[in-house]
């Protein structure tokens, strides 16, 4: 019932023992106020109203505070609790996410990372504060309740005592038998949830086909088959809630006419059977809370399982084995037998390929010959699995180092993007740029018809849910992070031009261009007409570099990869 | 309070449905209100029995009846409750069918030909969850409240007919409980509620933000940064959700207090009441008794109402859907297709996109365009197709305005666009849409002319293969050449091909652009490229820019006339 990992949080035992004690005055109070409740009425049954009579009202009126009042108290006790350890594993998740880089992002999944962020913390919270307060309320109350009645009439408590595993094993049976008929329709459930979204997304498709009109009948008719699914599966998922209402609603109406046939036979007085039969809802009402939120719990348990997966993740090591204050002509890196396999597919076989100072090396190949995941090798977002590499007479285990890091700047496909401001966006690398620093960037990247075209200029916000930035102005923007923070003199760029109109293209280059020059940069791409800006280019096919040379030696070799790549990409044969 | 009162007046979404459904929704509150009372009977009937048995009536048939009832009452209750679960839910589920069909058509009256396709997912999905918000709208709120109301007048009516001044107490207490104290909840809520929201966007963007961005947060050495931003954010929607909790745990103490006020008076006033009466003094426990089941409903009630302001967003998103019209226009034939834009000019927030432009393009012409993004291409495409109007122009095919076309449109034209949708069915179905009267062998032969047919002849299923969600099962050549062959299918004689091969690998682009040429010879193709390759099918190139042409000719033309087209091929490697 309790999660065991539950004992490791910082803070538990004390936390538990004041809600221990907490409960344990709630359950008096409920026993007192069933007691003074009971007695006052029948006082009044007597007729005959009297001083006492006062104070056993006020006694119940005041125990039925102090048992609300601490229900108050205990949620605001767990809340605080919850969120302290909440945030304790906030900041242990992002740290990890710092450390583990992209790769902890591609193996979670986009979606799952950011939820775990968000809604996945949320649920942990409700987690701890729910089900605590929801397990002790039911290992204590109802056991002072059945102790009480025990003692003014054992019978009855007998069968209160009896009947508890009973209702737990039918709501545990229907439990289950609801859970297999969840599972028998559930690929039901999920095509026709598919095939809602499914005509949803194609709709543009659909209109296009002239179709968009007849379809109308056809979401009707799946949401009709979805009602009828669900309504199936509810009508037994219920069952486990109404055997739970039926046994305790039953027991009650029990407890009631067997006090009814004790009191007719004179086997006891009204003012024990009024307090049982007052007492005996407050008997299962724990459980009933108990049940009432499983569900929300298992949810909270799940969300719990993968932010610990997460936070438990082994640690890349080595990170800082490299000494580089920067990078300058002098500096050399060179890769050997370098292996990497993904999902035990090779896909990088004995790379190997030297460097020396600001040269410009491109990779080339078509898509899938594993240009990005060399890219990926030499910046260190990927551990190599086998090979030597080397930065001047330092042995390095993989590139992943805090010192490389520093030295040397991304730029992707699709750049992101923050939701800030287009300053913020552009000072992202260098925080302490000054305005003026800024303008020159922004010249330089290109920027200044976007800024014209933007209402207030540098301090409007982009990004996601902000104004929309097209491809070319993202990389533009990217451009001006890298021109802003002129102490990185290694450049990555890994297919930066590809997937835009070409007119776009042509303009991005002559601003790219310059920049190039003073830096060692790696440029991956399969637009051959950067070979121009390049010295030196590396061809890759399979996983294999094939060949390597300057480009002006490769391309004057008809028989050479490099030619034969371009014929295939020019649509030549 | 204005937004409050808007919603309601113009609500199409709410009441309407529950005009509609009258008797599931009858049923849902009738059961809500019988699983209350026999709750409270059941706790009525008790405390009423074991006070006439503790008088110790000589004969047991004395307490035969309240015996009865009593079993009756503790059965009823999870009877009345389970029935009332289903009713409810299959009510709802009802609404949600239906709700979803007025969902569709009216995003489907307004769905655009080109490129619509990111925004319509995002926008469809959000909607989608606004009515699974609305569901519980209903669950939560409105059947219980119903419930509660009923059950203020039943009472209010009992306790008349034995005193009315009680009754008057009765109604006070009630008024307060079931109206006054919800109303407060609701309006001190709402503010925390649209704070909380806001909180939680900005926490999913954060989110985003520091994991899309992760690579730039680390590279930069700003992982410090990173955590206190998160941090912000999450230590404020804590304490807003917190002081939602808060809030909502004392208002339950508070009603729990009125409802002790309520027993109380219920105790003293029935001990009064019934003084004296031998039988009648049996009522006491039973009135007193009874009061406690009632708070489920209260507390139920209350929660419900102080949560309306959550679906506030959802309803007013769905109001403001255009409603759908149904009517079609009248279709002439289009005799020949010859399109013709005169003078057409296109703004959108006061600027230009399309300025003053002239196009004529002859039955079987093949045109390329290109620009940049924001020069007006899309727009171009959208303003042949009728999706949007000219502000100024005429733009016609065969002699007849596009306007009128409308509902006939894909008889003329046929669109080939980045991410044509499949479908999760069949291949035979998929393509079969492009017209869905062709016979199974025209549907084989428009895939053969595709140069599909190899690929089917390894598939186990053939033509019969599941194509699963968005096609997924197949690479995104194969994918582009299904949707081609739809479009061969719907023989339109106008294709537009919006930039069908943008997110391909150069190698199947070259294989898919060569396939969509030789299959699409003798139709009229407008085609909107970011590249050059393949610009040797076409018979006119255009350069668009600020909404108007700056170039345009044959590629043979151009070649030899411009160096800036000189320069492009030379990018695409194509000099």
């Amino acid at each position: 019932m309790i999660d065991k990992r539950l004992f490791k949080l910082k803070g538990i035992f004390h936390t538990l023992i004041s809600l221990i004690f907490m409960t344990g005055i709630q359950g008096l109070a409920i026993l007192a106020q069933g007691i003074f409740l009971a007695k006052a009425i029948v006082d009044f049954w007597q007729g005959k109203e009297t001083m006492s009579t006062v104070i056993n009202l006020t006694f119940f009126a005041v125990a039925f505070l102090v048992r609300q009042l601490l229900v108050v108290i205990k949620n605001q006790h767990m809340s605080s609790y919850a969120d302290e350890t909440v945030e304790t594993y906030r900041i242990q998740l992002l740290k990890k996410y710092t450390e583990q880089g992209t790769t902890i992002v591609s193996e979670q999944g986009t979606g799952n990372a950011v939820t775990t962020l968000g809604v996945g913390l949320d649920n942990v919270k409700n987690y701890f504060q729910l089900l605590l307060v929801k397990v002790f309320d039911l290992s204590i109350i109802p056991w002072l309740i059945f102790l009480y009645i025990f003692y003014i009439k054992w019978e009855q408590a007998v069968f209160l005592l009896l009947i508890f595993p009973v209702i737990i094993i039918f709501f545990i049976i229907l439990g289950l038998a609801a859970q297999s008929k969840a599972d028998a329709e559930f690929l039901n459930f999920k095509n026709l949830n598919n095939r809602f979204v499914d005509a949803l997304r194609g709709l543009p498709t659909l209109k296009q086909l002239g179709l968009a009109k007849k379809y109308s009948a056809e979401i009707y008719q799946i949401s009709e088959d979805y009602r009828k699914t669900t309504m199936r599966t509810l009508r037994i998922a219920m069952m486990s809630t109404f055997a739970l209402d039926f046994f305790t609603t039953l027991s009650i109406a029990v407890v009631a006419v067997f006090l009814g046939f004790d009191l007719l036979n004179g086997k006891m007085t009204l003012l024990p059977a009024l307090t049982i039969l007052i007492l005996a809802p407050e008997y299962f009402l724990p459980l009933r809370n108990f049940s009432d939120d499983y569900h929300a719990t298992l949810n909270g348990k799940n969300a719990f399982t993968d932010v610990l997966s997460m936070i438990e993740q082994p640690q890349v090591e080595n990170q800082k084995i490299l000494q580089l204050s920067s990078w300058h002509t002098k500096n050399q890196l060179s890769l050997k037998n370098i292996n990497f396999s993904y999902d035990n597919q090779p896909v990088l076989k004995n790379i190997s390929f030297e460097t020396k100072g600001y040269q410009k090396i491109a990779l080339v190949g078509e898509s899938g010959s594993g240009k990005s995941t060399l890219l990926n090798i030499i910046s260190g977002f990927l551990l190599p699995n086998s090979g030597q590499i080397k930065i001047d007479n330092q042995e390095l285990p993989h590139l992943g180092q805090v010192d490389w890091q520093k030295n040397f700047f991304y730029m992707p496909q699709h750049p992101y993007i923050f939701h800030d401001t287009l300053r913020e966006n552009i000072k992202f690398y260098a925080q302490q740029a000054n305005d003026d620093e800024v303008n020159t960037a922004v010249q330089q990247a290109g920027l200044t018809n976007l800024i014209d075209e933007l209402p207030e200029g540098l301090d409007s916000i982009i990004g996601e849910s902000g104004r929309q930035i097209s491809g070319g102005q993202a990389q533009r923007i990217a451009l001006a992070r890298m021109l802003l923070d002129d102490q990185r003199k290694v450049l990555f760029f890994d297919e930066p031009t590809a997937h835009l109109d070409i007119e776009t293209e042509y303009d991005l280059k002559q601003t790219i261009a310059p920049i190039l020059s003073k830096h060692l940069v790696f440029f991956a791409t399969h637009r051959l007409h950067w070979l121009d800006q390049m010295d030196y280019v590396l061809v890759m096919k399979n996983g294999m570099i094939v060949e390597q040379g300057t480009p002006k030696q490769l391309l004057s070799d008809e028989q050479s990869q490099l030619n034969q790549l371009r014929y295939e990409l020019g649509g030549i044969k | 309070m204005k937004r409050v009162k808007q919603l309601l007046l113009k609500d199409r979404w709410i009441v309407p449905f529950l005009k509609l459904q009258k008797s599931g929704l009858f049923w849902s509150i009738l059961l809500t209100l019988m699983t209350i009372i026999a709750a409270a009977a059941l706790m009525f009937v008790s405390g009423y029995l074991i006070s006439r048995a503790a008088q110790r009536p000589d004969n047991i048939l004395m307490i035969y009846v309240p015996i009865v009832l009593t079993r009756g009452f503790g059965i009823a209750r999870p009877i009345f409750r389970y029935a009332q679960r289903l009713v409810s839910h299959n009510w709802v589920l009802r609404f949600v069918s239906q709700s979803r069909r007025r969902l569709y058509e009216s995003v489907a009256s307004t769905a655009s030909n080109i490129r619509g396709k990111l925004q319509t997912g995002k926008i469809l999905s959000l909607l989608a969850d606004d009515l699974d918000q609305l569901q519980n709208l209903y669950l939560r709120t409105l059947f219980p409240l119903g419930a509660g109301l009923l059950l203020y007048l039943i009472f209010s009516i009992a306790f008349g007919v034995v005193d009315w001044r009680f009754m008057l107490w009765w109604l006070f207490m009630l008024t307060l409980i079931t109206i006054i104290v919800p109303l407060i909840s609701f309006f001190a809520n709402r503010t925390r509620v649209y704070k909380q929201k806001q909180l939680q966007s900005q926490l999913y963007t954060d989110a985003t933000d520091a994991v899309l961005g992760l690579q730039d947060w680390i590279l930069s050495g700003r992982q410090n940064d990173l955590i206190a931003k998160q941090g912000r954010i999450m230590t404020q929607l804590a304490k807003t959700k917190n002081a939602g909790m808060r809030f909502g745990w004392w208002r339950d103490f508070l009603i729990q207090v009125l409802v002790l006020v309520l027993a109380l008076t219920i105790l003293i006033w029935s001990g009064f009441h019934f003084a004296g009466n031998q039988t009648a003094v049996n009522f006491i426990a039973a009135f007193t008794l009874a009061v406690f089941p009632l708070v489920d409903n209260f507390i139920s009630v209350n929660q419900g109402v102080s949560e309306m302001s959550v679906y506030e967003d959802s309803i007013e998103r769905l109001n403001a859907l255009p409603v759908a019209e149904n009517k079609v226009s009248k279709y002439e034939k289009v005799t020949h297709t010859t399109i013709s834009l005169k003078n057409v000019t296109f703004k959108y927030d006061g600027r230009s996109v399309i300025d003053s432009l002239d196009l004529s393009i002859k039955p079987g012409e093949k045109i390329a365009l290109l620009g940049r993004s924001g020069s007006g291409k899309t727009t171009l495409l959208k303003l042949i197709a009728g999706d949007v109007k000219p502000i100024a122009g005429s733009i016609e095919i065969g002699n007849q305005p596009v306007s009128l076309l409308q509902d006939h449109l894909s008889k003329v034209i046929a669109v080939l666009d980045q991410q044509s949708y499949l479908f999760d069915t069949t291949i035979l179905n998929n393509v079969r849409m492009g017209n869905v009267t062709a016979t199974d062998d025209q549907v084989q032969a428009a895939i053969e002319k595709t140069g599909l047919g190899p690929l089917i002849d390894t598939l186990p299923n053939g033509y019969h293969t599941q194509m699963k969600e968005a096609g997924a099962r197949f690479s995104g050549g194969e994918q582009q050449r299904f949707a081609l062959a739809r479009v061969l299918l719907q023989d339109a004689p106008i294709v537009i091909l919006d930039e069908p091969t943008v997110s391909l690998d150069p190698k199947t682009e070259n294989d898919v652009l060569k396939q969509i040429f030789d299959v699409l010879k003798d139709r009229t193709v407008i085609w909107v490229t970011h590249h050059l390759t393949g610009i040797d099918n076409v018979d006119q190139v255009y350069f668009l820019e600020n909404g108007h042409f700056v170039l345009g000719d044959t590629p043979e033309k151009l070649r030899t006339t411009s160096s800036h087209f000189r320069q492009l091929l030379a990018m695409d490697g194509l000099n």
